[in-house]
């Protein structure tokens, strides 16, 4: 009687206990979800659908499994598993190199039985924030299955050649290794505010302005703003963040952008600004060209143009910050985008700055500048 | 003996100095050196509270650490538990099986992979120190409810005190899933004494209002501060949170290594729990504490746990499985070399070094930290020319932040301790600590760009960099590298225009009688543990001499008897 009893508890755990490992397969937790490769599925599901094709591709890319990912592909004969993580990687170090896939939206265009046409947009996720990379991908039916011709983008090459630099620099001498930051005893470049316009938004205030580099040697800068309250109280203080070009050249000007989360200007009495400046060594190079620069209204308003490299190293950072006047020359809009690729020499680059739609009507020219990080590598 | 052979050599070594955790709980250790009765410390999270963490493991650490030094005193504190599991499992054990099945599941505990995986390589020593206390806290409360006396009522009463003084988590669910079926036990052994089962539910409710009293008085300060600040920070991800068939190397890091050998037992521990009654509550205690320990494999820790399924982790759930299963796994062990002899003796010492090792080991093959980096030189840099006027941040040194706290004088705005923080940059977005944002994804990454954006609000001028991955954002973010240490292994970045550290969350700072409170019942506890263990115990030699009466007894004719005590 005992024992028939135990029996059959036993058998019972076994079934329950199988039950619930099928279930939690089958249904993930969401934490089971989130490590097994995102939000929207995981890499179990079978093809069956054009979409699921591609969210099994984005579970594999955002797991790192970028053989399976390579091996799902229908076009796989075209390019090697190398040229298709670095597509998505970056050939070079960049912003690519250490993101994050975030999520995959998909957009269907076109589909039949046999093939399908999808815009799929890859939300990444970078140590500096977020970035999009869309395409236009062409999934086609393989048997019971749907598998994906993905649009690679191939390295591009620069011809050999001979680039002559002769841009000007500036090294500054230390007192030693172990000299600190801010205790040079050294008097800071003289900098100026030559533009200040604070602005009214739904997500709060933004003080937006350009700093010039007066003095004739390299300045560090950053730009703090404390906003008084009409009582005379300090309401919020908070500094530029990335919203600026720290390195300024002698006679160069950056622009800027502070924001203030949640604070009505209507609270604001004044603005106290306060840039800050430090002797640097700097260089000219790499200089960056921005080139076709186009600002397109209509629509969903942007700032679309090319940056190109025109030293001989490579660039593996680039910040695009932009600045947009109305037509009187008055500065209403700062805003900026980092590159996802690293700029190679003589290779132009898109980008595509949104512009807030309110605003793009006003807007009669811009002006663009970029900000640049090189981890020191050449191209070879 | 045995554990002394086996984990002596290793601890002498400092090899949990390898793990996730040692060093955090050296750090808190540390400051319990310097500042007994004052829990507030500030080189972390800009100042916080230690009464946010049961302090009584590390409070010996400090002890001990006057004779020893504080690796030293880690591993003393260390060894005491592995001894105290020993002989926890034993007189656990022996509620369950005959006297010989007990000494097995003892000597398991040894080499127990679950065991050593806490121990080498997550570094849990308050899990690891609190499970042994509760273990032997256990007879005494199974004698308490069936026999009511008095002496049982305050050792089980000092012993769970205790346990909670080292782990809060360990008593709270150490009550589900090891106290009811040890409850469950004595109603079924209760038609044999003639005790009714209104007077075994009357103790039960009685130690368990005590025990609650006791633990909120010990434990004021923490459960204070849960009241004010109850955990509502973004829940941080884990991989034991993983399904370990959908990411096969979670399983094997949570589930293959810490159960080893185990695993093929665990067929006949379901088997010889189900059809023993009076082992079914041991075993459906296993069952459901297995379950929830296999992380988000299966849907149960979720449902069971609700919102704290976000907050906990579960390779501890494995643990407390494991021990729940070592009185099964000693009467199974038994059989066997009652059967087989030599032949199973062999098989079964060769599985349980292979599991011993492997778990020990795993720290090697699947590195917590990089062993080797020094911060030696970061905390003389920090402790010289008025650094320590200003906070830090440290990126990429993983768990040797809490090895940097102890070395040097200047406040962090990072930490380890997960619920210590209060700063709403860390609490907000999901990453764990700063120094390891970019494992966290976008939550670790948002949150030290949070933290980076309000840098002057805490005085935080210098990032010291050991991972060239975090250079362009500190680049464009207006950070430059100032110096570098160990030849450019570390660099160091600092920003302009940042004031001097001031005070933060002076709110928070614990009242001195806390302090009091904090620096004295915890540890009294535990002394007064100590004592009563040195008080004879009469019930229990009594239990002894029927326990080797039954063990003398063959096995299958155990089972019979045990069947008949409940039919």
């Amino acid at each position: 009687m005992s024992k028939g009893t135990g029996a059959v508890l036993a058998i019972g755990i076994f079934v329950v206990t199988a039950l619930l490992l099928v279930i939690g397969t089958i249904w993930p937790v969401p934490t089971a979800v989130y490590f097994a490769g995102g939000e929207k599925g995981t890499t179990l599901h079978s093809a069956s659908t054009p979409e699921d094709a591609i969210n099994n591709l984005g579970a594999e890319i955002k797991l790192y499994e970028w053989q399976k990912a390579y091996d799902s592909l229908a076009n796989k004969a075209e390019f090697t598993e190398p040229q298709f993580y670095h597509d998505i990687t970056g050939y070079f170090e960049s912003l690519r190199t250490f993101a994050t896939l975030d999520s995959v939206d998909i957009q269907p265009l076109h589909q039949t039985d046999s093939d399908a046409e999808m815009s799929v947009t890859l939300h990444w996720f970078t140590v500096l924030g977020p970035f999009e990379d869309t395409r236009d991908v062409h999934v086609v039916r393989q048997g019971d299955r749907w598998a994906i011709d993905w649009p690679i983008v191939k390295e591009q090459h620069v011809p050999p050649q001979v680039i002559a630099v002769n841009y000007l620099r500036w090294d500054v001498i230390y007192r030693g290794p172990g000299d600190d930051w801010g205790t040079q005893n050294v008097q800071g470049p003289n900098v100026r505010i030559v533009d200040m316009h604070p602005v009214n938004r739904a997500e709060g205030t933004f003080v937006m302005g350009e700093l010039l580099n007066q003095d004739v040697v390299p300045a560090w800068v950053s730009v703090r703003a404390t906003l008084i309250g009409k009582n005379g109280a300090p309401i919020a203080s908070a500094g530029t963040f990335d919203m600026i070009d720290h390195t300024l050249l002698p006679k160069q000007v950056t622009p800027f952008l502070i924001r203030f989360p949640n604070v009505d200007l209507s609270q604001v009495g004044s603005i106290r600004m306060d840039p800050q400046a430090e002797l640097v060594s700097a260089s000219a190079d790499p200089v960056i060209e921005v080139q076709n620069q186009k600002f397109n209204p209509e629509g969903a308003a942007s700032l679309s143009g090319q940056v190109s490299n025109q030293s001989g190293q490579v660039v593996n950072f680039a910040h695009v910050l932009s600045t947009f006047y109305d037509n009187n020359g008055q500065l209403i809009w700062v805003d900026g985008q980092y590159m996802d690729r690293a700029l190679l020499p003589q290779i132009p680059v898109n980008f595509n700055i949104p512009v807030p739609v309110d605003l793009a009507k006003k807007i009669g020219s811009e002006h663009t500048i970029v900000a640049t990080y090189s981890t020191g590598g050449s191209y070879l | 003996m045995v554990a002394a052979v086996v984990h002596l050599p290793l601890l002498i070594a400092e090899l949990p100095l390898k793990s996730y955790d040692t060093n955090f709980h050296i750090f808190f250790a540390s400051h319990y050196v310097h500042h007994w009765f004052n829990p507030w410390n500030t080189k972390w999270f800009a100042g916080f509270s230690q009464t946010t963490y049961p302090p009584l493991a590390q409070q010996w650490v400090a002890i001990l650490s006057w004779i020893l030094g504080l690796n030293l005193a880690y591993m003393a504190v260390q060894f005491a538990a592995i001894l105290l599991l020993a002989w926890g499992m034993y007189r656990f054990a022996s509620l369950w099986v005959h006297p010989r099945a007990a000494s097995l599941a003892s000597l398991a505990t040894v080499v127990l992979a679950s065991e050593s995986f806490l121990i080498y390589n997550a570094g849990q020593l308050a899990t690891t120190a609190a499970a042994p206390l509760y273990l032997l806290a256990l007879p005494y409360l199974y004698e308490w409810l069936r026999f009511g006396g008095g002496r049982d009522f305050i050792k089980a009463l000092v012993l769970f005190t205790t346990a909670g003084a080292v782990h809060h988590a360990t008593l709270i669910f150490g009550s589900m899933f090891f106290a009811l079926p040890v409850l469950a036990l004595a109603f079924m052994d209760r038609d044999r004494e003639e005790s009714s089962a209104a007077g075994v539910w009357a103790r039960a409710i009685g130690i368990t209002i005590a025990v609650g009293i006791a633990i909120g008085l010990v434990l004021l300060p923490f459960w204070i501060g849960l009241f004010r600040y109850p955990v509502t920070q973004t829940p941080i991800p884990h991989q034991s949170r993983a399904s370990y068939i959908l990411t096969p190397f979670w399983g094997i890091n949570y589930f293959l290594v810490p159960y080893g050998a185990m695993i093929l037992l665990l067929p006949f521990i379901i088997i010889r729990g189900a059809v023993v009654p009076r082992l079914r509550p041991l075993m459906l205690g296993f069952w459901v504490c297995f379950l929830v320990g296999l992380g988000g494999t299966t849907p149960v820790g979720l449902w069971l746990l609700r919102r704290a399924y976000y907050v906990l982790t579960y390779e501890r759930f494995s643990y407390w499985a494991t021990l729940l299963a070592l009185p099964i796994v000693g009467l199974l062990i038994s059989d066997l070399l009652a059967r087989y002899r030599r032949r199973a003796a062999i098989a079964i010492t060769i599985l349980a070094a292979i599991s011993f090792s492997v778990a020990v080991a795993w720290t090697n093959y699947r590195p917590t930290d990089d062993f080797a980096f020094n911060t030696d030189a970061v905390a003389e840099w920090l402790n010289r020319d008025g650094h320590y006027d200003y906070r830090y941040l440290t990126l990429g040194f993983g768990n040797k932040l809490s090895r940097l706290a102890i070395q040097t004088t200047a406040s962090s705005v990072d930490g380890e301790s997960n619920s210590s923080r209060m700063l709403p940059e860390l609490t907000k977005y999901g990453g764990a600590a700063l120094t390891s944002a970019k494992y966290f994804g976008k939550g670790g990454l948002e949150s030290l760009r949070a933290m980076l954006r309000d840098a002057d609000t805490y005085g935080l001028k210098w990032v010291i960099v050991r991972d060239p991955y975090y250079d362009p954002l500190l680049h464009f973010t207006g950070w430059r590298q100032v110096d570098e240490l160990d030849y450019g292994a570390v660099t160091i970045w600092a920003k302009d225009g940042v004031p001097p550290a001031a005070p933060v969350n002076q709110a928070l700072i614990p009242p001195h009688w806390q302090g009091l409170m904090w620096g004295t019942l915890p540890v009294g506890s535990s002394i007064l543990a100590i004592l009563i263990a040195l008080i004879p115990d009469q019930r229990r030699r009594r239990m002894s001499e029927d326990e080797e009466d039954a063990a003398v007894m063959p096995i299958s004719q155990q089972n019979t008897v045990s069947g008949r005590m409940v039919s």
